[in-house]
């Protein structure tokens, strides 16, 4: 079986380290969900082992071979990232961005997932005339659509209506039973990281981290902890911020 | 308006290239026809004299143009052109320095516009490892730079230079020190680098981060855009004078046509900045002939309508 191995990875940014000694064993076949408040190097850490923050090295390997081993060209073919999507409107279309991440993939697995997340019947549109919402679909898509056995979602879910955000974390447990592939998430919703995680990391932003089972450490002590903020366990719903308590 | 057949678009626009250079070869002060020309004086003013013009006149308008479109997509802006970097303010002021030292010498001018050019795309050149946002600050700052040291040089040159200066300025074809040959080469080795890379370059359209995802290496393609986008930029200043206009709105136009993949979008700019500085520089040596207006108001005067237009028409 096929992991990405992160062994004692410090984060840096703006100076500050936010991370040190990270350790995290993902599977083929798993999601593992990382959680933080604001600011604790969830997206920086993604794009680390993206290998897409230029002069910083991950502490990370693939198949036993460490990330700076592996030529940018062979490393794009491991990982795929979606992240903020930043670019100039040059006028560019949805089945244009779609065809420049995954070239012409349009099996019937294809169809199916752009079915799935409602990005069929946008491709003939210009990028810049999408909602957030869309746009964010698209851009999920396009990491989605490329056949590589990782996967860095940076907040798939965000802008999204709850329709699409079960599409989309429906998708990507899926990537993970069906295709195999290596999932890692960074997600700011409690319920969907239970719903969809194998594994969590916490963040805390000071430096400290935790990997484990999600059983492990989707508990109240921990999360209260990780974002400063009261929480209780709701059943049948799972863990809730408790606003009750904070008056 | 929906750029549905770009293979299509392009075609036409070869069509299209084709009829103006040989139109524009045969307009002047008289109509000639280069297989049954009037007398020998006719046949050398149509092979010497228009066809050269024609065709460097075609070779920097497409040289600029493509070099526009390059540095638009390096520095992901759509505000960049050829001389966003100060190249048009060094050259000038090399031009005019030149011109200063040498009052009576042909040459002068484009030696210096050389000079100047490489020596701004060298000092630039140093703060590309600062990354697109900070280069092109750096690059505005320089411009004001050597605006500065052209306005020194202008308030110092003598009266009946500033006339030759000024008009360099606006652009001249019609003192190429170049020969269209060489600028024609020229061309078509950037058109054709620029297609090597073309597909590096419409995944820079994603933003340097997802570029670099795809296994693009984002920095050396931004080191080679800066280079040979200013070599572009200084072989058509060396040739013609600071032509404004055409590296800023032709890729537009083109975009807006044919779409933003480059594959198509680089051969379409080189053949439509061909196409608009052929017809601004015709109508120049024509409209009051034997005097002549200069060609960079030309560019803008035609091109400004024309892109307005389309501008509206797209949304």
């Amino acid at each position: 079986m096929n992991r990405l191995a992160i062994e004692g990875m410090a984060v840096w940014r703006g100076g500050r380290r936010l991370v040190e000694d990270l350790h995290c064993d993902a599977a083929s076949g798993s999601v593992t969900v990382i959680l933080g408040p604001n600011g604790a190097g969830k997206s920086t850490l993604l794009q680390m082992l993206a290998g897409v923050l230029p002069g910083s090295h991950a502490h990370a390997s693939w198949m036993g071979r460490h990330l700076g081993a592996y030529l940018r060209r062979e490393w794009a073919d491991v990982v795929s990232w979606q992240g903020p999507a930043a670019y100039a409107d040059f006028g560019l279309r949805v089945d244009q961005r779609l065809h420049l991440a995954a070239g012409m993939s349009t099996g019937g697995e294809a169809e199916r997932m752009l079915r799935e997340l409602d990005v069929s019947g946008l491709m003939t549109r210009p990028l810049a005339q999408l909602s957030s919402g869309e746009r964010q679909r698209v851009e999920v898509a396009a990491a989605m659509l490329r056949q590589t056995p990782v996967l860095l979602l940076d907040e798939p879910t965000a802008h999204l209506d709850l329709r699409h955000q079960a599409a989309c974390l429906r998708l990507m447990r899926q990537q993970a039973d069906v295709g195999g592939r290596v999932v890692l998430v960074v997600l700011h919703d409690v319920a969907q990281a239970a719903a969809v995680a194998d594994q969590v990391v916490l963040l805390y932003g000071d430096g400290r981290s935790e990997t484990g089972p999600v059983e492990a450490m989707m508990v109240p002590k921990r999360l209260q902890a990780l974002y400063g903020t009261p929480m209780r366990a709701v059943e049948g719903v799972g863990l809730l911020p408790d606003f009750r308590r904070m008056a | 308006m929906r750029p549905a057949r770009p293979a299509v678009a392009l075609l036409l626009l070869l069509v299209l290239t084709a009829g103006v250079l040989v139109v524009a070869a045969s307009m002047g002060q008289s109509w000639i026809n280069p297989f049954h020309p009037a007398d020998a004086t006719s046949a050398a003013i149509y092979w010497q004299l228009r066809l050269p013009r024609v065709l460097t006149a075609f070779a920097v308008g497409g040289l600029l143009s493509v070099a526009g479109a390059g540095f638009q997509v390096m520095l992901q802006n759509p505000l960049a052109e050829p001389y966003v970097l100060g190249v048009a303010g060094s050259a000038a002021a090399g031009a005019v320095g030149c011109a200063a030292l040498f009052p009576n010498v042909a040459w002068a001018m484009p030696a210096g516009a050389f000079v100047g050019a490489s020596l701004g795309i060298g000092i630039v050149g140093l703060f590309a490892s600062l990354g697109p946002v900070r280069l092109l600050l750096a690059g505005v700052v320089l411009a004001a730079f050597w605006a500065a040291v052209l306005a020194l040089l202008l308030s110092l040159l003598p009266a009946r230079e500033l006339g030759r200066a000024f008009g360099w300025m606006l652009g001249d074809l019609s003192a190429s020190p170049l020969s269209p040959t060489l600028l024609l080469v020229v061309l078509g080795i950037s058109v054709l680098g620029g297609l090597a890379v073309s597909t590096s370059l419409d995944r820079l359209l994603l933003g340097e981060k997802q570029a670099r995802a795809l296994g693009i290496p984002v920095r050396r393609l931004h080191l080679g855009l800066l280079l040979g986008a200013s070599a572009m930029t200084a072989v058509a200043v060396t040739a013609a004078g600071t032509i404004g206009f055409v590296g800023l709105v032709i890729p537009h136009m083109m975009r807006m046509l044919i779409g933003p993949m480059h594959r198509l979008l680089i051969p379409a700019a080189a053949l439509a900045g061909g196409v608009l500085l052929v017809t601004a520089d015709t109508a120049a040596r024509t409209v009051v002939a034997p005097a002549e207006l200069p060609v960079g108001v030309l560019t803008a005067m035609i091109g400004v309508p024309v892109f307005l237009a389309l501008l509206v028409q797209r949304r």
